[in-house]
Formats: C-alpha cells, structure tokens, sequence
C-alpha cells in the first residue's frame, strides 16, 4: 500500500501528518502498537525540521510517502530546510537524576528506539530525505482487516 | 487537547485530554507554570485520557518536575496509558517521574 501527504513545515500540521500515518497503517493492516511506534517516529522527525530544519526561514514543504510491504513499512520524509544528519544527534542522558538531567535531547533517540532502520540523504538539488524502516512481523498484522 | 484543573485539598489535579505534541505542549506547560507561579507546587498530572505523548511533552513534564521540586513539591503522574507509559520508559522517565494507578492514590501519595 503507497500513500503520499504534503503539508507545509507548521506546527499545527503535526496532528495531520500523525493521521496520515495512523491512517495509512490501518489501511495496511498494521498492528496498532506498529502503528503507534511509526507515528511517534515520523512526528518526531517532522517536528525536528518545523523548529530546526526550517528555523529562521520560510517554512516550506514537508513531503511524507508511506510505502508498506510485506515485511516492512517505508516512510520517507522529504523537506527543504536545513540539512541534519541523524548521525550528528547527540546520545541522551538516560541515567541522571531529575536534578541533572537535561531538558530536551530526546527525539532522536525515540527515532531510534521506535523503528528499525534510519537512512539520510541531503543535496542540494533535492533537499533532504530521511527514510524510516519499520519491521512488521506476521504477528505484527492485524488479523482482521476493516475498510 | 483539553486541559482542566481542579483543587483537591494541598494538591492541584490539572487533566488533560487529547495528544501532546510540539504544538499543544505549548499549553500544557502553560498550565504547569500558572500553577507553579501561583504557588501550587503540589500537582496530580492525570494522564487517563492522554493517548499520544511526543518528547515535546516530556519537556513538559521534566520541566515542572524540576521547578516544583527545587520548591519542596512535585509533579506526580496518574492513570498513564500503556503507549504513553511506552515513551516514558524507553526515556528514561519512569526513573524521575513517581506514577500512580489513579488520581485519588496520586493525590493521598502526598504528605498532608
């Protein structure tokens, strides 16, 4: 199953997006707890290029294409905003009391633990691109399909 | 998401309803700092009807967290969805955050 959204980098489209994914997910007959782990993910990405991929410019496109197969969900999300490689993101601080422990950092690091595999691409012609890979196990399917 | 705030003795119950996300954090750390500037540094989050969290509303959360306690109060958590309880975990959070079934054991959980 293929679906494509544009939106515009705002704030306010989050709850959009997350229905695209919800929606999509459900159409594919992905599990709801799948389905919750890749809108949390792609909300968080999406969310990093609104406040920092597009910080101090015009907010422009946020394009986001759903492509489930048997084994995995796909999502790619392009935008046109600053570059950021994933890879750049700084570990976070799990372990300190509430004293110590910072406000903020954790995004990426709910990225990372709630799909499977994460790829990054950036040009200037094409702008940024990052792809989400979700594994969906057999079990991971509902066994009931609705719609 | 909708907030709502009720006094229970000592202890200030702010509800909330809805997905916390990086546009609706915006309120709700709203509401937590009215409290706290008003002196309400008892506070009851009941989390029953909260079926989306992203890091945004942990920022929230850690946040209030740090300014009730640095006062002698707290920021204690109640009714927590399984999702919701998902992302606290996998934060970290569960560690910093004391959390209870409901609102009436968050709200006896503090000293009288």
């Amino acid at each position: 199953m293929k679906a494509r959204i544009e939106r515009d980098a705002h704030l306010e489209n989050l709850q959009a997006i997350r229905d695209f994914i919800e929606d999509a997910c459900r159409r594919s007959g992905i599990e709801r707890s799948t389905a919750f782990d890749l809108k949390l993910a792609v909300d968080e990405a999406c969310t990093n290029i609104i406040e920092h991929g597009y910080a101090g410019r015009e907010p422009g496109p946020i394009g986001i294409s759903f492509d489930s197969g048997p084994e995995e969900v796909v999502v790619a999300i392009t935008d046109r905003g600053r570059a950021f490689d994933p890879k750049s993101a700084p570990a976070p601080d799990l372990g300190s009391d509430w004293r110590r422990r910072p406000i903020g950092g954790l995004g990426w690091h709910l990225i990372r633990r709630f799909v499977d595999r994460i790829d990054y691409d950036s040009d200037a012609r094409a702008g940024n691109r990052l792809t989400l890979v979700k594994k969906v196990s057999p079990a991971g399917r509902a066994s009931t399909r609705s719609g | 998401m909708e907030i709502t705030t009720e006094q229970r003795g000592t202890v200030t119950v702010i509800s909330i309803a809805g997905s916390v996300d990086g546009m609706t954090a915006a309120s709700l750390i709203g509401s937590f700092r009215a409290q706290v500037t008003g002196g309400n540094i008892r506070i009851v989050g009941d989390f029953a009807r909260v079926e989306y969290t992203s890091s945004a509303g942990l920022r929230a959360l850690l946040e209030t967290v740090k300014e009730t306690r640095q006062q002698g109060g707290d920021l204690r958590l109640a009714g927590v969805q399984p999702d919701v309880l998902r992302v606290l975990e996998l934060s970290g959070f569960t560690h910093i955050l004391k959390l209870f079934p409901d609102i009436e054991s968050a709200v006896a959980s503090f000293p009288a």
